[in-house]
């Protein structure tokens, strides 16, 4: 009867193991996406061919029209569909361009990923610590679920580059309202780098 | 020659709070960085059903707020910066590079980071984190010993001392419940506030580079160690102002906002 007993609880064991949390998820998918980003940063001859090869990368992994109209606040609900989608493929541009300059090429970051909390349902932050260029430097990427999990947020050092544009489109937004803000997305996308 | 000097070490000082205002910037109670950044400490995690539910995620992020009443000044101070950057720190910056290589930079970065002891030690002692200074005790040993002068950074091999959090007199200000005050671009020196800006001060007479300035007499040599000082951080703190400002809609709220979210994280710890 023990031994029984015994192996049926043997035998249940693994179900344990496979049974995957959301967190679980949302950092597997974190992790393969940061690694895929680091492949390529480290093989990038140029900053021109990073952006142009971590793009597709990150558009897999990365939510921009959650970041776009979250940046942009409840002003977003005045936008058309066809301003929101000028609006997201603006913001992606910025996006883009910053986190492939925040790379030096031939510096790989060491990641130490942490702990991981379910803020909300379909919410995931992940915390690490990021050793890059002699500094450390406490990262947490947002990671949300929708179809899939994507990041929709990244906080280094406690500075939330969402609530960062955030800070910057809401007065554009309250002075000048939709076309205004298509407008300063515009001129910095096109700024030259 | 004392006075260029001393005009010298003032510029080469406006970027000090720069880095440390840039990368890594603090808030009032609308603050989107405390949403972001205290949501992943490592609290257990709780399931699903116990979670609140999702807000409207248009209001996820609130604007980052601090009182700016003299936005006007600041945004002229700000732009003046930022052509004295460009054409004067960029220049010796990168003459800096070229002339040091890249280990011996880190070298002299750490090393003077190590001498910044009683910066930390004594915020730590201010805030009655009296572990935390002697940890910090233990870790300027450690280096200061076993890493050359500071020249390596032996401690980060040990968890507890790599992880201790930096200190300095702003922070202990805003421990014993003060508030920013108003936002100020300080001339040459950057973003900073009422609060941090007399924190400042603090730091600055209690860095022993510093030392020379008051207890050395009137000899030239006293500005050196303070003028190294601001040099070594040079690259780094510009290369963080570079990335703020480069992608941004408007680099003053860039800024200002990186920085009052950054102080409020670094408050924190």
């Amino acid at each position: 009867m023990n031994r029984r007993l015994i192996l049926s609880l043997i035998a249940l064991l693994p179900l344990g193991g496979v049974v995957a949390t959301p967190m679980d998820d949302a950092q597997q998918v974190l992790h393969k996406g940061i690694d895929e980003v680091l492949a390529l940063a480290d093989r990038a001859p140029n900053m021109e061919a990073l952006i142009e090869r971590l793009t597709p990368v990150l558009e897999k992994h990365i939510s921009f029209s959650v970041m776009t109209r979250r940046a942009i606040g409840p002003g977003w609900r005045q936008f058309s569909p066809e301003d929101q989608a000028n609006a997201a493929a603006l913001f992606k541009t910025l996006v883009i361009r910053s986190y492939s300059n925040s790379f030096t090429i031939g510096e790989k970051p060491v990641i130490n990923y942490q702990s991981a909390s379910e803020v909300a349902p379909g919410r995931v932050d992940i915390s690490s610590t990021t050793g890059y260029q002699g500094t450390r430097y406490k990262v947490i990427y947002r990671v949300e679920q929708s179809e899939n999990w994507r990041a929709t947020d990244v906080v280094i050092e406690g500075v939330s580059m969402v609530a960062n544009y955030r800070s910057q489109l809401d007065p554009v937004f309250k002075k000048g309202g939709v076309a205004a803000v298509l407008k300063s997305l515009e001129q910095s996308a096109a700024r030259p780098q | 020659m004392k006075t260029h000097l001393s005009y010298f070490r003032l510029a080469l000082l406006a970027l000090m709070p720069l880095l440390s205002q840039c990368t890594a910037t603090r808030p009032k109670a609308t603050e989107a960085a405390s949403l972001a950044a205290t949501t992943a400490k490592d609290k257990p995690a709780k399931s699903a059903k116990e979670l609140p539910p999702a807000k409207d995620d248009l209001d996820d992020y609130a604007v980052v707020e601090i009182s700016d009443p003299i936005e006007g000044f600041n945004r002229a101070t700000f732009w003046l910066n930022d052509k004295l950057y460009l054409v004067v720190f960029r220049p010796i910056s990168k003459g800096y590079e070229k002339v040091m290589p890249k280990p011996l930079r880190k070298g002299v970065y750490n090393a003077f980071e190590n001498v910044k002891f009683p910066v930390r030690f004594v915020n730590h002692a201010l805030q009655g984190k009296f572990k935390n200074a002697g940890l910090e005790t233990e870790k300027f040993l450690i280096n200061t010993v076993a890493g050359i002068g500071g020249l390596i950074r032996v401690s980060d091999k040990v968890p507890v001392l790599a992880e201790l959090p930096d200190q300095d007199t702003g922070k202990t200000f805003a421990k014993w419940g003060m508030g920013h005050g108003a936002y100020i671009v300080l001339p040459f020196l950057g973003p900073s506030s009422a609060r941090d800006g007399v924190g400042l001060v603090g730091d600055y007479a209690m860095n022993p580079v510093n030392w020379g300035v008051f207890w050395g007499g009137d000899h030239d040599w006293t500005q050196i160690p303070p003028a190294a000082n601001t040099l070594r951080a040079l690259p780094g703190q510009l290369s963080t102002y570079d990335s703020a400002k480069r992608d941004s809609i408007d680099p003053y709220i860039a800024i200002r906002s990186a920085y009052v979210q950054y102080r409020a994280e670094a408050v924190k710890k």
